[in-house]
């Protein structure tokens, strides 16, 4: 088991350092970073130093950039046009100012976010970096800080859960490996989009998946749980994994704590697809988690723990590389843990109070309402592609509406999850206490 | 009866000045920090160590934390 942690991390490594890991999505567009020393505001344009280059340049101001995003001696993000890489489209504060309300907020996504991932195996970052944005930290920023933060909180959460024996090592590891490969194909179709339908295309295609996915997958986890607690809350391995296990195509594999002896054949695939859609959507465990449960036959507590191996390893190899583009706002990310260490680990405990198919109730509760979000964003898009029409203070209301509802699925998670974890630990004490009685009897 | 398991006060407490001081020292010196962190070449290594350093320390920290409040994993029976 040693030798294939070794050697499974190795592979992550190199293709970490060979090739683009930026899980979470690749940034998009063409962008520098470096410090504006000279704003000519009659020419419209900046005299910019980059930050990887000695001599300064001059760039072209567009229309749209308002004068006061113009900031001297500060570093800076400029997003340059596609075509013409003069071109200034965008300038955005590398790093932003902390205040206490700023840092609070990110307090409270990180403590919550880290409190359904520790339950759920994923989850939170599709609050986080929208929120980070939403305070004004460029996009490539705010995902990769959110990157940075999912390696050790998903380490930490492993580790309490393994602890408790619900962690299987080798399955997590498997389709860790497996995932990377597929945040790979997952980025080429995003630049394929990018580039051939820009922003808008690009965001209408992640919304789309978004709600397609979301809706089929967690409209199914959502009705198995029902299901499941309607027939007295016993867990049984689905059809479709009984079937699975029973193809004997070698290499074999036994998955102890799992209880499974599976093909490599259905589990790299599952871990694939886990990667695909970490690079789409940001949330790999959607696919991962259900498809640990459904296709491979792990139990909902199995599937949930292992996956935070599969956050670690994808999220490891992530932060290395956006570590590597020289973007990663490390005061954000220590935030950001800070309060997730404390969810995670309350989180995982709270596996250990409630029934199995808990689990599935919150991740389909959370995976149906984030599908709601991301269908509310759709019209903008729809508009910026010209194919709709819609009043520009429609859009800014359905994207408000939509950022609300995000946060709303994970704040129904994190309620859920507590009210069930508080139950479980009273009846708990109500146990002991009449243990305690009967001694003394 | 069981005897009651000891409380991780001391851990608790050790963990928790070290992860607050090492916060307080990077958060009066954000714009080093930041410098710091963001560069190429080995610099790239820092944001990575210094999320796992947080994870043991602070990790350790809420974890004894919430020992001491009470809050633990229900036991195998």
């Amino acid at each position: 088991m040693k030798k294939l942690a070794v050697i499974l991390l190795a592979i992550v490594l190199t293709i970490s350092f060979s090739s683009s890991v930026f899980a979470g999505g690749a940034p998009r567009g063409v962008f520098k970073k470096g410090i504006i020393t000279e704003f000519n505001e009659q020419a419209g344009t900046i005299l910019f130093s980059p930050n990887d280059a000695e001599e300064e340049i001059t760039l072209t101001l567009d229309k749209s950039v308002k004068q006061d995003e113009i900031t001297l001696g500060k570093r800076v993000i400029v997003s340059l046009d596609t075509k013409d890489h003069s071109l200034v489209l965008n300038v955005t504060r590398m790093f932003i100012d902390l205040n206490i309300k700023n840092m609070l907020f990110i307090l409270f996504v990180g403590f919550v976010g880290g409190l359904v991932s520790g339950f759920i195996g994923s989850g939170g970052a599709f609050v986080l970096t929208p929120g980070m944005m939403s305070l004004g930290v460029p996009a490539a920023v705010a995902v990769a800080s959110n990157m940075c933060h999912k390696f050790p909180k998903a380490m930490v959460g492993a580790y309490k859960r393994l602890k408790y024996g619900q962690v299987d090592l080798k399955l997590g590891l498997i389709m860790g490996v497996s995932a990377i490969a597929g945040v790979q194909i997952g980025i080429k179709v995003q630049e394929y989009i990018f580039n051939a339908w820009g922003d808008a295309g690009s965001n209408l295609y992640v919304s789309i998946a978004f709600v397609a996915i979301l809706v089929t997958v967690g409209g199914y986890v959502f009705r198995d749980a029902m299901k499941i607690a309607k027939t007295g809350g016993e867990e049984k391995p689905s059809k479709l994994a009984l079937a699975i296990q029973k193809i004997n195509i070698p290499p074999m594999i036994q998955l102890k704590t799992a209880n499974v002896r599976i093909s490599v054949w259905f589990t790299v695939p599952v871990g694939f697809a886990t990667g695909l859609m970490a690079a789409t959507i940001a949330v790999g465990g959607f696919v991962g988690v259900p498809g640990m449960m459904y296709v491979i036959g792990a139990s909902s507590l199995v599937a949930s723990a292992s996956e935070l191996v599969v956050a670690f390893t994808m999220g490891f190899a992530g932060s290395i590389k956006w570590a590597m583009a020289g973007l990663i706002d490390i005061r954000l990310t220590l935030l950001i843990l800070a309060a997730s260490l404390f969810g995670v680990q309350l989180g995982a405990l709270g596996t250990t109070y409630v029934k199995e198919h808990l689990i599935k109730v919150v991740m389909g509760s959370i995976m149906l309402i984030v599908a709601v979000s991301r269908g509310l964003a759709i019209p903008k898009y729809l508009a910026d592609l010209g194919l709709i029409s819609l009043q520009p203070s429609t859009a800014n209301m359905l994207m408000k509406a939509s950022f609300a509802v995000m946060a709303a699925a994970l704040l129904i998670g994190a309620f859920i999850i507590l009210k069930n974890m508080i139950r479980g630990m009273r009846m708990e004490k109500q146990g002991e206490v009449k243990i305690a009685a009967h001694h003394i009897k | 009866m069981k005897e009651k398991k000891k409380k991780p006060y001391v851990t608790a407490i050790i963990m928790g000045i070290i992860s607050i001081v090492s916060y307080i020292l990077i958060f009066n010196n954000q714009e080093t920090v930041t410098d710091l962190t963001t560069k190429s070449g080995y610099f790239v290594a820092l944001p990575i160590v210094a999320a796992f350093y947080f994870s043991f320390i602070h990790g350790a920290f809420a974890s004894s934390m919430l020992s001491v409040l009470g809050i633990e994993a229900k036991k195998k029976k």
